[in-house]
């Protein structure tokens, strides 16, 4: 758990890039109840850094409860006891504003929400307000960043719902009204109409079945490259990321444990549970049996000593067992957590 | 538009059902009371002195017309519904020859001026409260609020009453034991009348918010509690909308479609009176009047109060449907 090979905000600036918008450095975040005094920890996010870029697409995958949405409320700044941040900070840097979500007021916090951070959220079918026009959504969310008089504002959001192809009218419908694509594309127009440069995404077209599926994340990347901004993705489904995002971060129990570009990971894996995930991918022409990965995740409340995913991996050494691997950097652009990789002599 | 007219046509179908079938039960269960009212009448008429038996006879003759009891049941059925149709339940047998209509048009508007203005205020405060206590859940004030709703809510109903009758009609004289109005004063539309009402039903309407406060401040904050962690608050939350906004918009407003059903029935049922507070507080409503019916046997008036109550209640319930698509644009589709 020591020396964690993050990137430093002083290396990014020696790239010929603007700086990130996003820092997280060793964050940790932990589920902490009390109950007749005994005091119960679950991992869920631990000692976490990673970086986002400007006009940069960030994937992260993972499987069902390793972390990925806590990872994003905590870095969103929405969390609630049970969940408190135990450790790392999560540092945003819109156009030279800098601001430490756990450094600052809740005030400060808000003044960034949607002007600068938006969200679109899992199950589009509940986000928006049940018993009121999609119209008040927008005004809710929207007018107090736009500045506009409100006929100029109707219009601004009039202009933007056409950029998703959606119609004027929509703004006159109940959500229930509307299909579950438009419902998303809808929450898709509201979290881009401030354009804000930064967008978390938590599978946002999980619920959509694959055809819908493919206009949205159309769409997504669309009206990102149009304004530029930057967006964590969070998905557990391989090929969305395979076909919408740049870089790539792979969560297993809490924990990142490979990093690179997209396309360099599904080409060269290189941890373990990576190579295991993409060859779980099915492909053209390849008949021979899947294998899954024996065992489960780990019980975040009581995560495995050392590597956390030694109890399933095929390549687990003594070390594994004791020590905690940290992340890397092995290869351009690319970090892993694996002794095996990073020491090269896989048992 | 087409489903919203079939819904209206269903939902006015349902309340001409309702009411038919409950002032049926009410003819056939008055109707197999072993009370006679004709001869309960003509033993209190007769209890005055000697009466000739052709004057008895005739007694008897005209009294079963008047209370529609001649012929056989199904006349009597008949000419009940025609009765109904206009509102006519003949003479009150306690209180003969007052028409029982004119005893219910009497005790009627002090019902609903008590019951209307603690309801709603209970209402208003308790959902207020309970939806603030059930979004600001770490506020001080809140809490105690609740832990104070919930303390009352238990008591039953005629100590907390009795309670405040005694504290302050008794103990600390400041408010009147009992009656609707300062006896000396005739009812009229005129300052000192209208604070003698306002004096008189103070009591009465305080110990009804009380102890409905609690209930529709548990239940709202039990709704909103529910409320608070549907994900269209949780994204409002994110988009940094300020939390009145959300409070207002997006929590109380949809956890007021289950309450504004609460505060119907409750309206409904101001027709049979608040039995309790009017005994109580000698409150002179419709709650008094039933009890006296029942008690007097007065079968002409208790039939006519039922079935003030029966239309009441179904009445309230049908309006608040009919405006339940405006409140949750939902039911349109159903």
């Amino acid at each position: 758990m020591t020396a964690i090979a993050s990137p430093a905000p002083g290396d990014v600036i020696a790239k010929p890039q603007r700086e990130p918008v996003l820092v997280v450095s060793d964050l940790r975040a932990y589920y902490q109840t009390h109950y007749f005094g005994i005091v119960r920890e679950v991992r869920a996010v631990d000692d976490i850094s990673l970086h986002i870029n400007p006009d940069e697409i960030y994937g992260l995958a993972g499987e069902s409860s390793c972390g990925k949405t806590t990872l994003i409320k905590t870095i969103a700044g929405a969390i609630q006891p049970p969940l408190n941040v135990v450790g790392g900070s999560v540092r945003f840097n819109f156009g030279g504003a800098p601001l430490d979500v756990y450094a600052s007021t809740p005030q400060a916090r808000n003044a960034i929400r949607w002007r600068h951070l938006s969200y679109i959220m899992q199950g589009s079918m509940s986000v928006l307000n049940p018993v009121r026009r999609v119209r008040q959504s927008f005004i809710d969310f929207a007018f107090r960043h736009i500045g506009q008089p409100m006929p100029q504002f109707i219009d601004t959001i009039v202009a933007h719902l056409e950029r998703l192809h959606l119609q004027a009218n929509v703004l006159d419908a109940y959500p229930h009204e509307l299909s579950g694509g438009m419902r998303q594309r809808v929450t898709i127009a509201l979290a881009t109409v401030c354009r804000p440069e930064f967008i978390i995404a938590d599978e946002p077209t999980t619920a959509l079945d694959v055809v819908v599926q493919k206009g949205v994340l159309a769409m997504i990347r669309g009206i990102q490259r149009e304004i530029g901004s930057s967006m964590l993705f969070v998905t557990h489904d391989l090929a969305v990321h395979a076909n919408l995002t740049d870089r790539l971060g792979i969560m297993y129990a809490g924990r990142i444990v490979e990093e690179g570009p997209t396309a360099e990971i599904f080409r060269a894996p290189k941890h373990p549970y990576t190579a295991n995930l993409i060859h779980s991918l099915p492909r053209i022409g390849d008949t021979a049996p899947k294998k899954g990965l024996d065992g489960v995740p780990p019980n975040l409340a009581e995560p495995p000593p050392g590597c956390r995913f030694h109890p399933r991996c095929p390549l687990a050494m003594d070390i594994c067992r004791r020590e905690n691997p940290a992340m890397e950097p092995s290869g351009p652009g690319r970090r892993v957590a694996c002794f095996a990789v990073t020491r090269g002599e896989p048992s | 538009m087409q489903s919203i007219n079939v819904y209206i046509v269903k939902r006015l179908g349902q309340f001409f059902l309702v009411v038919f079938i409950g002032i049926n039960i009410v003819f056939f269960v008055t109707h197999a009371t072993p009370i006679d009212p004709v001869e309960y009448s003509i033993a209190a008429a007769a209890s005055f002195g000697s009466t000739s038996p052709e004057a008895i006879n005739m007694l008897r003759e005209s009294l079963t017309e008047l209370y529609g009891l001649q012929g056989g049941i199904w006349d009597q059925y008949l000419t009940f519904w025609k009765r109904i149709a206009v509102a006519d339940f003949g003479p009150s047998v306690s209180a003969f020859p007052t028409p029982v209509s004119t005893l219910i048009g009497r005790a009627v508007p002090w019902t609903i001026g008590l019951l209307l203005t603690a309801i709603v205020i209970s209402w208003v405060l308790g959902n207020l409260l309970g939806g603030l206590a059930g979004y600001y859940r770490e506020s001080r004030i809140l809490k105690a609020a609740g832990v104070i709703a919930m303390g009352l809510h238990p008591i039953p109903y005629y100590i907390v009453a009795f309670v405040l009758l005694i504290v302050f009609g008794y103990l600390w004289p400041v408010m009147p034991l009992g009656g609707g109005y300062q006896r000396n004063l005739a009812p009229g539309f005129n300052l000192a009348f209208v604070a003698s009402v306002a004096k008189h039903s103070f009591l009465p309407a305080l110990s009804l918010v009380l102890v409905g406060l609690g209930s529709w401040f548990m239940g709202m904050r039990a709704l909103v509690s529910n409320i608070v962690t549907e994900d269209y608050v949780t994204y409002a939350e994110l988009a940094g909308v300020e939390r009145n906004r959300i409070l207002t918009s997006y929590v109380m407003r949809n956890a007021l479609v289950p309450q504004i059903t609460g505060l119907a029935m409750s309206l409904g049922a101001i027709f049979n009176g608040a039995i309790i507070t009017e005994q109580v507080f000698g409150y002179p409503g419709v709650g008094t009047l039933l009890v006296s019916a029942v008690h007097a046997g007065d079968y002409s008036l208790v039939l006519g109060i039922t079935t003030i109550s029966i239309i009441g209640v179904s009445a309230a319930v049908l309006i608040i449907d009919l405006l339940y698509p405006l409140l949750d644009p939902r039911m349109k589709a159903g």
